[in-house]
Parts: C-alpha cells; sequence; structure tokens
C-alpha cells in the first residue's frame, strides 16, 4: 500500500490536467460541446498524426523555427554587443543609452504599422519585428550585468596583471554570465509570442499561417494543434535556456 | 599541512641582505578623501625580509596605507619606494576577503595570470597544503581553505614584498591560528618582506618583527618585537608586548575622547 502510494506520488500532479482532459473527451462524445467550439481530444490528436503523416506539419515547423533562431540571433547579438559596449564605456552608455530607452518604451508591437509600409509583408519584416523585441530584454540585462561586476574581482585581476582581452574574457564576462543568461531566458520566450503575432498577419508559411488558415476553414482541430503546438515550442526554448544555465554557470551552487 | 620551518636565527641574519625580499621606503605619504585626512606624512623604512605588521582601530587609514604601497591608490603627496634584487620587484596583496574567481577552479585560480604556470600552480597549492582540492570550485571550500588558496596565488609569482590585509580577519580563532603558522612557515622560507595590516593584536605579536600603530593617519608607535620563533601565546613576553600596544591603543582613545 506504501510502496503504490510512493509510485503515484510523482503523478500527482497531473492528475488534475488528466481529469479535465476525460472530461473534455467525455462532454465532447456527449454532445454538450459542438466541435465548432472545442473539437474532442481525440480528434485534436487525430488532426495532429495527419499533419505529421502529410508532412505538412514538419514543413510549417522548419518556417517557424528558421524565423525564431534568426530574430532571436539578430536581436540578441545586437543586445549583447550594445549591452557589452555601454557596460564598459561610461561614454558610450552616456551617447546611447538614453536614446535606447526611449526606443525600448515603444512596444514591439505598436511598430507593425511602419513595419508592414517599411518592408511591406515580407520575411524581413517578421524578422524585424521579432528583433526589436527581443533585443531589449538582452541589451538590458547584459548592461546591469556588465555595471555588477564584483569590482573587487576586478581590482584583484588587474594586480595580477590581467588587462584588455584577458581581463575581459577571465573576469568580466564570466560575472555578468548569470545576468546575461536572465535576458536570454527571458528572450526565449518572447521569441515566440512576438512570432505568433507576426505569422499570424502574414505569412505564406509557418505555424502561425497553418492555425490562420484553419480558422479560415473552419478546421478548429488544426487551430488547436497549432496553439498547443507554440506551448511545446516555447516550454523547449525555455528548457534549452535552463540546459545553457547549468551548462555555464555551473560554479554557481545556486544553479546545480 | 606541510609546515617547512627553519632556524628562526638562522632566517633572521640572511633576511638581512636577502635578495628574495625587497625593501619599502615611504616618504611623507599623505592621503585625503573628500577634504578628510587619512594618512598625514608617514615615512617609514622597512628592510628586505622583514615582517612587518600595522595595527589600528577601524578607520584609522591602515588599510588606506597598504592599498597606497599596493598602487591601489595613488597617494595626494610623498612617495612609495619599492626596490629588491630584480629590475621590478614582485608585490603581490592578499585582501580581506580570497577574491577567488568562482567560474574558475581552485588550480585555475591560483594560475590567474600565468598563461603556462599550472606546474608552478600546483606546486604553490601544495604548499599551502590544497592539492588535492586543486579541481574543485571555490564555493565548495570553507573560509580558511579560500585564503589558503589566495596565499597560493600571490606565492606563485614569488612575490618579494607581500602586502597582507586582514586576510583572516573573518576566519574562526583555530583556523586563524593556523594560518598565521602557515604564513610564518611560508615567510621563513621564502625570505619576502611582508606587511600584514590587523586589528588583532596578538597576531601582530605573534607574527611580526615590528609593530607600527597608526591613529588617525600618523604613526603613533613603532616597537620592535623581539622574541624568538615560533612564539609562544603563553609566555610571559609575550604578554607583556601584547599589553604594551593595547594600552597605548587604549590610551589614544581616552586622549581623543577627553580633547
Amino acid at each position: 500500500m506504501r510502496r503504490a502510494r510512493a509510485l503515484l506520488a510523482p503523478l500527482l500532479p497531473w492528475a488534475v490536467p488528466l481529469l479535465l482532459v476525460l472530461a473534455w473527451e467525455a462532454s465532447a462524445r456527449i454532445g454538450w460541446l459542438s466541435s465548432r467550439i472545442l473539437p474532442e481530444p481525440w480528434a485534436v490528436a487525430t488532426a495532429a498524426w495527419e499533419l505529421v503523416r502529410s508532412g505538412e506539419l514538419w514543413a510549417h515547423l522548419k518556417v517557424s523555427l528558421w524565423r525564431a533562431a534568426a530574430g532571436f540571433g539578430i536581436g540578441a547579438g545586437f543586445g549583447l554587443l550594445l549591452g557589452l559596449l555601454n557596460g564598459s564605456s561610461r561614454r558610450a552608455a552616456t551617447l546611447l543609452d538614453t536614446t535606447l530607452q526611449m526606443i525600448r518604451n515603444i512596444p514591439a508591437l505598436a511598430l507593425i504599422p511602419l513595419v508592414i509600409l517599411w518592408f511591406g509583408i515580407d520575411e524581413a519584416a517578421k524578422l524585424f519585428l521579432l528583433a526589436v523585441g527581443v533585443f531589449f530584454p538582452v541589451y538590458l540585462n547584459t548592461f546591469h550585468g556588465i555595471r555588477a561586476v564584483d569590482a573587487g574581482l576586478v581590482e584583484m585581476a588587474r594586480s595580477y596583471g590581467l588587462r584588455g582581452w584577458a581581463l575581459y574574457r577571465d573576469v568580466i564576462l564570466p560575472g555578468a554570465l548569470p545576468s546575461i543568461l536572465v535576458g536570454v531566458r527571458f528572450s526565449l520566450g518572447l521569441v515566440w509570442v512576438l512570432l505568433i503575432v507576426a505569422e499570424t498577419i502574414s505569412a505564406q508559411a509557418g505555424i502561425g499561417y497553418m492555425t490562420m488558415n484553419a480558422r479560415e476553414f473552419l478546421q478548429t482541430d488544426v487551430v488547436l494543434v497549432g496553439i498547443l503546438l507554440y506551448a511545446l515550442l516555447g516550454k523547449a526554448a525555455d528548457i534549452f535556456a535552463v540546459v545553457l544555465e547549468r551548462h555555464f554557470l555551473r560554479w554557481n551552487q545556486a544553479y546545480l | 599541512m606541510h609546515v617547512n620551518r627553519i632556524e628562526a636565527t638562522r632566517v633572521s641574519e640572511a633576511a638581512n641582505e636577502s635578495p628574495r625580499g625587497a625593501h619599502l621606503v615611504l616618504r611623507g605619504l599623505g592621503k585625503q578623501y573628500a577634504g578628510r585626512s587619512v594618512l598625514e606624512r608617514i615615512d617609514l623604512k622597512i628592510k628586505p625580509g622583514e615582517f612587518v605588521a600595522v595595527v589600528g582601530r577601524s578607520g584609522c587609514g591602515k588599510s588606506t596605507l597598504l592599498r597606497a604601497i599596493a598602487g591601489l591608490e595613488q597617494p595626494d603627496s610623498g612617495q612609495v619606494k619599492i626596490g629588491g634584487g630584480g629590475a621590478k620587484p614582485e608585490v603581490r596583496m592578499m585582501f580581506q576577503d580570497a577574491r577567488l574567481l568562482p567560474w574558475k577552479t581552485v588550480l585555475d585560480n591560483v594560475a590567474l595570470g600565468l598563461p603556462d604556470g599550472k606546474e608552478r600552480a600546483r606546486a604553490a597549492l601544495d604548499s599551502v597544503g590544497l592539492l588535492a582540492r586543486a579541481g574543485e570550485w571555490p564555493a565548495v571550500l570553507s573560509g580558511g581553505q579560500r585564503q589558503r588558496v589566495a596565499l597560493a596565488r600571490a606565492l606563485v609569482h614569488q612575490p618579494q614584498l607581500l602586502l597582507l590585509d586582514e586576510p583572516l580577519g573573518a576566519l574562526d580563532a583555530l583556523t586563524r591560528i593556523e594560518m598565521q603558522q602557515l604564513i610564518e612557515s611560508l615567510w621563513i622560507a621564502r625570505g619576502f618582506t611582508a606587511v600584514l595590516v590587523t586589528h588583532d593584536v596578538q597576531e601582530a605579536v605573534v607574527l611580526a618583527d615590528r609593530i607600527l600603530l597608526i591613529e588617525n593617519g600618523r604613526l603613533a608607535l613603532d616597537l620592535p618585537v623581539g622574541l624568538a620563533r615560533p612564539r609562544e601565546r603563553g609566555s610571559a613576553n609575550f604578554g607583556a608586548i601584547e599589553k604594551q600596544v593595547l594600552e597605548h591603543v587604549l590610551d589614544m582613545h581616552h586622549t581623543l575622547s577627553a580633547a
């Protein structure tokens, strides 16, 4: 009896979701829920399987993944570079930080009309939106991380003859890394949110496109597959960020 | 812990003209913070291989003095001269906190600033008895062990002048005594000049050839300690010197509060 309880304990958090899915399935079968509003879980699973089999899902997924990666790469790359620059140089910070803070206060999504005017509804428009959104969390956290590096450690390293790049590599960058990774983790979550919006506005491929297209044809089951896929991708991105933290911050007891 | 004790007499003889220790001269050293004078015209000569302890109440300027010698602070007046056998004397500082880089292993911390100094770093770690912990992160070490790693990091550079800024202040009493013995034995074996800032008068009497007392930025006492090493805390002579320094510290305090 006690043994059975010990086995069941880790499953307990999943009891409520499981019950909900069962209730959902049951009410759909009895006819309480119209499949126009919410298709039964089984139908969603079948739809997902169909999309996988036809290769359609993979094609859309590939496009979305590429967009997320490219947008994140550009935005986070610039965020890191400017964060490092402004964190290390007072002069650069005086010159640039106020401007960047002003731009930061504009929500990325408010730029959509302007972005469409500039880039049309092209791939570049989507990448621009993603990059702008991802830029700020990485920039802010890098900037703060560099500024917050223990001055005692920097003084010690200088007194041991570390200068320039060596000082940067051995002391400043690793000292700022916990903060930089917070920015990266936040951005990895944000990139999916922005991607959904960008792909919903206008696209010829991608999960957002697949979902919007399915809505036109009232394929509620495919819409749900798309939504669940976003949830899974977001979770995957977060796990990726945790793996990064575990690897780069393994010296830090807080991340073990 | 490996302790290489050498006859104390032989060492003090050798220390007088040892090329392994740098001599240190301060002339009219002064430093101000926001108009308040922290150090006032400090004149001081320290012989090669001498172990000097600087004591005083907190805020008296003893740490500033050490940082000025290390070149971490620019004095407002006067000068610091450090001379030794070599062209540019090697000066190393041990801080109050160990200041180990948490993202580098113990060995890499000791080898900091030495691109191919892994072997020498191992030897230095061995001399403080921590070779077995070479591959670990600093976070898993105790406070005393961290300070031993910091000591090894300083020693790997073969310093001619070692500056110690209350490095044992945060350690428990037993670990502190152990560290004092370790520092003394390494000083005897290597013959560097040492300047130790401490608020612990007993520590100063255990380790120093000479005790300097700083009050309000001025040198208030310069007392030679003629006890043979290793010193016994319980002995009458030891107690007499400790009492003398303590009374001086307290005396100064009385005159100040009366004024």
